[in-house]
């Protein structure tokens, strides 16, 4: 398939001041500081074609933001480079943002002060956007995620699920050709996330917007991305599909389990004697162990845990990004031992 | 088109799927350019409007600075020896036209005055410039535009209502000539020019600089002496006098005050406006070039 965006070996340095210590130190700094070097993006390269849906994730300061900071022309990257359709993002950057939307689920890229629609308007102006194609957007958003409720209210007086509903509409009034997505749902209640998952999964099918997706929500990557990159300490650890992400790991499942009294960890190894069950170092009430879904059932483990031992209360937790991405990283470990 | 590679079946379309993707160029036509920031002028205007009631305020803090002014020049030519005809003058001036001069100042400062500088440092020190870069518009055009927004609510708002006090308070009278109104105006218009401009060059600092709470109130001081709003140039010594000349802040405020004090007569006036127009237009054009080069310095916030 034809690329779309094109990314080779890109880089991203930022310099940081390290500080010495005490008065004297300080005296020091203030004449001669010294620097440290940290690379943030690390030699990073990938093609994503027309129409994908890609979720671009990694732990906190893994790289993810400073990557789609450089792909929106937002930073200069230190080394490779970025090409979007034959433009380079931050020396096109005029050019380039007319054909991009993004949303920093951080921040608004509303008018604080203004009632929704004012916003709405100035960015039919920004964009160009023909009268015509603005009232088919602006009805398509109001079907879909029901702006029409509050576009006359101020900014400042949404919710942030019903601010984040405006920030994505505005992101693709002007029909963009690519969707930049950078942490859509942080902040967001169950609902709301839903809502939003359904509106992007609607408006790819309807307007075949290209997206690139970063989360912490590993749900939002599974139910959207077909294709996911993990990127760790700047650098990609996997580029592929989701299914293939899934055969390689298994899909860890934590149990949690809160005990009436003492026992060893040997004891609960025992309690799952022979089965692929982890129990992690620990003495006394709280004991946690980890297994994969796919070779046992948390209920089966459950009923064994609970028949051995006086339980308490017990918490099963499916791995967040920051562990998947931790088991891909030992992994890559591995393969170079 | 999801999966527009593989989606197609025939020929011409086939061979147009598999070359790369290209974004259509773009650009905004003339009309189009001034009917965007016009929008943001109007929307700033309405901004303002909205936080009306923290100006009337403002309109007394202005009466009582200029009051203050008022009688301690009144004190300085009281105690001043005459000259050989009989008249008092300061630096050129008479005491009618020193306090116009003081009055007039401070009542062109409560037009073109704004916080672009901090505006701008604020954006860049919380990271919030990213969601500027985002838009297919220069940051720089969008907040002179808000800058003009500002300004026609300050006319209305702020500087009316300080005028309606001041006039009969001080006994000010005006030139007789009417056109000098308008050189004025017009001469304070390209004062908010210069100093919106000088404004987002300070601001651009903030790329460089961690901290720059101490520049903005530095910089905020030391204008108040090299625009002449404190106090007229003429006041100060000879190499003060030369040195403000080089400079381009004599445009934001002595040369409209000294337009209206009839200070400039003939083709003077037209030098001064000249000046004032040259300056304008320089600070613009290296606002640009100075953001451009600076932009390359956004820091990421966050990983």
């Amino acid at each position: 398939m034809p690329s779309l965006i094109h990314v080779e070996n890109l880089s991203k340095d930022y310099r940081l001041i390290r500080k010495r210590e005490g008065v004297g130190g300080g005296l020091v700094d203030l004449v001669r500081p010294r620097h440290r070097i940290l690379r943030a993006v690390d030699n990073v390269s990938f093609d994503i074609a027309a129409g994908e849906m890609v979720g671009y994730i990694g732990a906190n300061g893994a790289g993810k933001s400073t990557t789609i900071k450089m792909l929106t022309g937002i930073l200069t990257p230190t080394a490779g480079e970025v090409s979007v359709g034959g433009l380079v993002p931050w020396r096109d950057r005029l050019q380039y943002t007319r054909h991009i939307g993004v949303v920093f689920g951080q921040r608004t890229q509303l008018w604080w002060d203004l009632a929704v629609v004012e916003s709405f308007r100035l960015l039919r102006k920004i964009y160009e956007v023909p009268e015509a194609v603005y009232a088919e957007q602006m009805a398509v958003f109001d079907k879909l995620l029901g702006i029409g409720e509050f576009l006359h209210q101020p900014v400042r007086k949404l919710s942030l699920g019903q601010r984040m509903r405006c920030d994505l509409a505005a992101a693709l009034l002007h029909r963009p050709r690519i969707l930049f997505l950078d942490e859509p749902t942080i902040g967001l209640d169950v609902v709301a996330k839903e809502s939003v998952r359904e509106f992007l999964r609607e408006i790819r099918d309807l307007q075949g917007v290209t997206v690139i997706l970063t989360t912490h929500d590993l749900n939002d990557i599974e139910q959207l991305c077909r294709r996911v990159i993990i990127i760790d300490k700047g650098k990609v650890h996997f580029d592929g599909l989701l299914e293939d992400l899934r055969l390689r790991l298994g899909r860890r499942v934590r149990l949690t389990v809160d005990l009436r009294e003492d026992r060893t960890r040997e004891a609960m190894q025992t309690t799952t004697e022979g089965l692929p069950v982890n129990w992690q170092p620990a003495e006394g009430r709280h004991h946690v162990a980890e297994f994969r879904r796919a070779e046992i059932s948390g209920a089966e483990v459950i009923k064994l845990v609970v028949n051995a031992c006086p339980v308490s209360d017990l918490h099963l937790a499916e791995p967040d990004i920051e562990e998947i991405v931790r088991d891909i990283y030992r992994a890559a470990g591995k393969e170079h031992a | 088109m999801p999966g527009a590679g593989t989606t197609v079946t025939g020929g011409i379309e086939a061979a147009a799927a598999s070359a790369p993707e290209r974004l259509l160029p773009w650009g905004r036509s003339l009309p189009a350019t001034w009917g965007l920031y016009l929008s943001f002028v109007r929307l700033s205007f309405l901004k303002f409007l909205a936080y009306r009631l923290r100006y009337y305020t403002g309109v007394i803090s202005y009466t009582i600075f200029i009051s203050g002014h008022y009688y301690i020049y009144t004190a300085l030519f009281a105690s001043s020896a005459p000259a050989a005809d009989g008249t008092v003058s300061i630096g050129g001036l008479s005491l009618p036209e020193m306090i116009t001069y003081v009055a007039v100042s401070w009542i062109g400062r409560s037009f073109y005055f704004n916080n672009i500088a901090r505006e701008l440092s604020r954006m860049v020190t919380e990271g919030e410039i990213a969601m500027q870069l985002i838009k297919p518009f220069h940051l720089q055009t969008v907040m002179l535009s808000e800058a003009v927004g500002e300004s026609c609510f300050r006319l209305m708002m702020f500087t009316l209502p300080i005028v309606v006090v001041i006039v009969p308070l001080f006994h000010l009278r005006g030139p007789a000539d009417p056109a000098l109104y308008l050189w004025t105006f017009l001469s304070f218009c390209l004062a908010l020019v210069i100093y919106s401009q000088w404004n987002f060059l300070v601001g651009c600092l903030a790329f460089y600089l961690k901290n720059i709470q101490g520049v903005l109130r530095a910089q905020m001081v030391s204008m108040d002496f090299l625009t002449g709003v404190l106090i007229p140039f003429t006041l100060f010594p000879h190499w003060f006098q030369t040195a403000v000349q080089w400079l381009p802040f004599q445009g934001i405020s002595y040369i409209p005050v000294t337009i209206f004090l009839g200070k400039r007569p003939g083709n003077e006036l037209y030098h001064a406006l000249g000046l004032q127009l040259f300056w304008a237009a320089f600070l613009f054009i290296l606002a640009r070039l100075v953001f451009r080069v600076a932009v390359r310095r956004v820091i990421a916030q966050g990983g």
